[in-house]
């Protein structure tokens, strides 16, 4: 497409004002900056002080040194375990409320809007409705089992590290879910009206039209929001952040790598040590699961590409 | 044939129970952001004391209080100021440098055209945080560390989004237009910033809405490097009442209010364009 859109236009210099700008802006806040992450990593080095190179140390800490390791592996634990989430819970939450808007259940103008509405309200205000809502003293939850006679209902929430997950991926859905959502409903709308009306005539059940005819027309969507989501969830911050604290909740059962990285970049020291190269080795090490995560996931979406 | 034409699907008796059903369940779900929307509005013209014995029901006192306090006393004015200012100017350079961008790339042709499309993709793949320490590294010396500055330039920065969806846009206005005012001599940014500009209004709009909404609520990049009160942005500053929680329990509310109406009120006259911009690049292709 790119080379027939091209006609062909007066060669010119006038480019080279257009881009430059643009680019080096990009190219010294998007692409430099990476590059040093990923050289910083390899260093010990404190921000002011010499360099010194260590090789893979920072990383072998990272991994197999028990002080950090520990912390490390619980972080990452909980961004594989939302991250299972997004698979098999938000994304198909998500793409059954884009299907419930396509079939136009009644009021759907308006649950479109609604649904759509906490994705423009910023994660601290979110932050202070989860307050309200589970506080376990001044929370409404807790109030209302009071007075309907079910204080023994009534629990710590976010307090209780065995609640604390699920209270979050619940705030995380009422937030996050709409983009998704109005992501699925765009790529709906552009099923050809021709496939639906054939499953029609052929007398489908609908259950079957949508796993049979629907569903394999939305693999552009599947695989934007699947992308997405991995990203999201494997860069998770503000809401755990905000909901559960900078040390990651209760027990650390709301800590993800990204808070680690956070407060071993900005949040003081681990351990009495302040290494600007440790910090780059856990986004360097984080970065390098995400694009394993990415591939393994394109492979997985291609063959049902193929298989439907 | 005709009653194929229509788009009808679950339309059977038993069908359309489900289809109320999930309808009558969605807009209980839906009401959640309703009252706590409208709760958190109205509580914050209570008093101290109603809010604390009364926390949910409906004020049975009327004080601007709350916001004397957050506006005279704090400076509420500074912070939402400076939330007009980061969004307002980084959607403005983002949109004008990622056009101008998408422009050249989308309608010259020379040697390095097809790499650096490719170039200002890549920006996609990266998560912000994995520069975030070499940046806060050059903006401290650049002496743009807790500047609103150094965080425009940054979120201008962070183009590839943009670049790409303006480029597929421009791919489609035709030539015509802009070789006949080049015949009349009209030089190119002239013929960028007066009939490209115009043509592109819609796209611009939406994808600049997208960013305003995104850049209005981040909370990671002011976190790291807006760290003064007095370059503090609107979300940062709820963030910081809710540490200081109980002492100021109805400031609170007031704040969060403050911080709420703008985007509520952006939200209910934009929506489709919100929407737009956040499918706009995501399903086509």
């Amino acid at each position: 497409m790119w080379q027939l859109m091209k006609i062909k236009t007066k060669q010119n210099k006038a480019y080279i004002g257009f881009i430059l700008p643009g680019l080096i802006l990009y190219t010294m806040f998007m692409i430099v900056p990476i590059f040093f992450a990923i050289f910083y990593s390899f260093f010990n080095w404190n921000g002011i002080g010499p360099m010194e190179f260590i090789g893979l140390d920072n990383f072998r800490k990272l991994l197999f040194d028990p002080r950090m390791s520990r912390i490390f592996y619980n972080a990452l634990g909980n961004n594989v375990k939302y991250l299972l989430c997004v698979w098999f819970i938000i994304t198909p939450v998500q793409l059954f409320f884009a299907y419930v808007l396509y079939i136009k259940i009644r009021a759907h103008r308006y649950l479109q809007l609604m649904l759509f509405l906490p994705y423009v309200i910023s994660t601290s205000i979110v932050g202070f409705f989860v307050i309200l809502i589970f506080d376990p003293n001044i929370g409404a939850l807790n109030k209302i089992l009071g007075s309907i006679g079910l204080s023994s209902w009534q629990s710590a929430w976010l307090g209780d590290p065995s609640r604390s997950f699920t209270i979050f991926v619940v705030v995380v859905i009422w937030q996050c879910m709409g983009a998704g959502m109005m992501i699925f409903y765009a790529n709906l709308k552009e099923v050809p009206q021709d496939l639906i009306d054939a499953s029609q005539i052929d007398g489908a059940g609908e259950l079957r039209r949508f796993f049979n005819v629907i569903l394999p027309q939305l693999v552009p969507s599947l695989t934007t929001n699947f992308v997405l989501g991995t990203i999201f969830a494997l860069t998770m911050f503000d809401i755990p952040f905000i909901i559960g604290g900078s040390q990651g909740g209760v027990n650390n059962s709301l800590d993800f790598v990204n808070m680690v990285f956070y407060r071993y970049a900005f949040g003081g020291s681990y351990f009495g040590e302040t290494s600007i190269g440790f910090g780059a080795s856990i986004s360097v090490t984080m970065f390098v699961f995400i694009l394993i995560i990415l591939i393994f996931q394109t492979k997985i979406l291609k063959k049902r590409e193929f298989d439907s | 044939m005709a009653k194929f034409t229509e788009n009808r699907l679950w339309e059977s008796a038993s069908a359309k129970i489900i289809k109320n059903s999930i309808t009558i369940i969605l807009l209980v779900y839906t009401a959640i952001a309703v009252v706590l929307i409208g709760n958190t509005f109205l509580s914050s013209f209570k008093s101290k004391d109603d809010l604390i014995k009364n926390t949910l029901g409906l004020p049975r006192s009327f004080t601007l209080d709350s916001f004397r306090y957050i506006l005279l006393e704090d400076s509420f004015g500074r912070y939402f100021l400076n939330s007009i200012v980061l969004t307002v100017l980084s959607v403005a350079l983002l949109v004008f440098l990622a056009s101008m961008v998408a422009y050249g790339i989308s309608k010259f042709r020379f040697r390095g055209n097809g790499v650096l499309q490719t170039y200002f993709l890549i920006g996609l793949m990266f998560p912000i945080q994995l520069g975030i320490l070499p940046l806060f590294i050059m903006l401290t010396k650049m002496h743009l560390n807790n500047t609103l500055f150094g965080l425009i330039l940054l979120y201008a920065a962070n183009m590839s989004f943009d670049v790409y969806v303006f480029s597929k846009f421009f791919k489609g206005v035709p030539n015509s237009l802009s070789e006949s005012a080049r015949i009349d001599g009209a030089n190119e940014f002239t013929i960028f910033i007066q009939i490209i500009m115009p043509l592109s209004k819609p796209v611009l709009f939406t994808a600049g809405l997208i960013s305003f909404v995104q850049i209005w609520n981040d909370f990671y990049m002011p976190l790291v490097f807006l760290t003064k009160p007095s370059v503090r942005t609107l979300t940062l500053a709820v963030y910081t009442y809710m540490s200081n929680f109980l002492a100021k329990w109805n400031y609170v509310f007031a704040a969060v209010s403050m911080a709420l109406i703008p985007i509520i009120i952006v939200f209910f006259l934009f929506s489709d364009q919100i929407v737009a911009g956040l499918t706009g690049g995501a399903v086509k292709e």
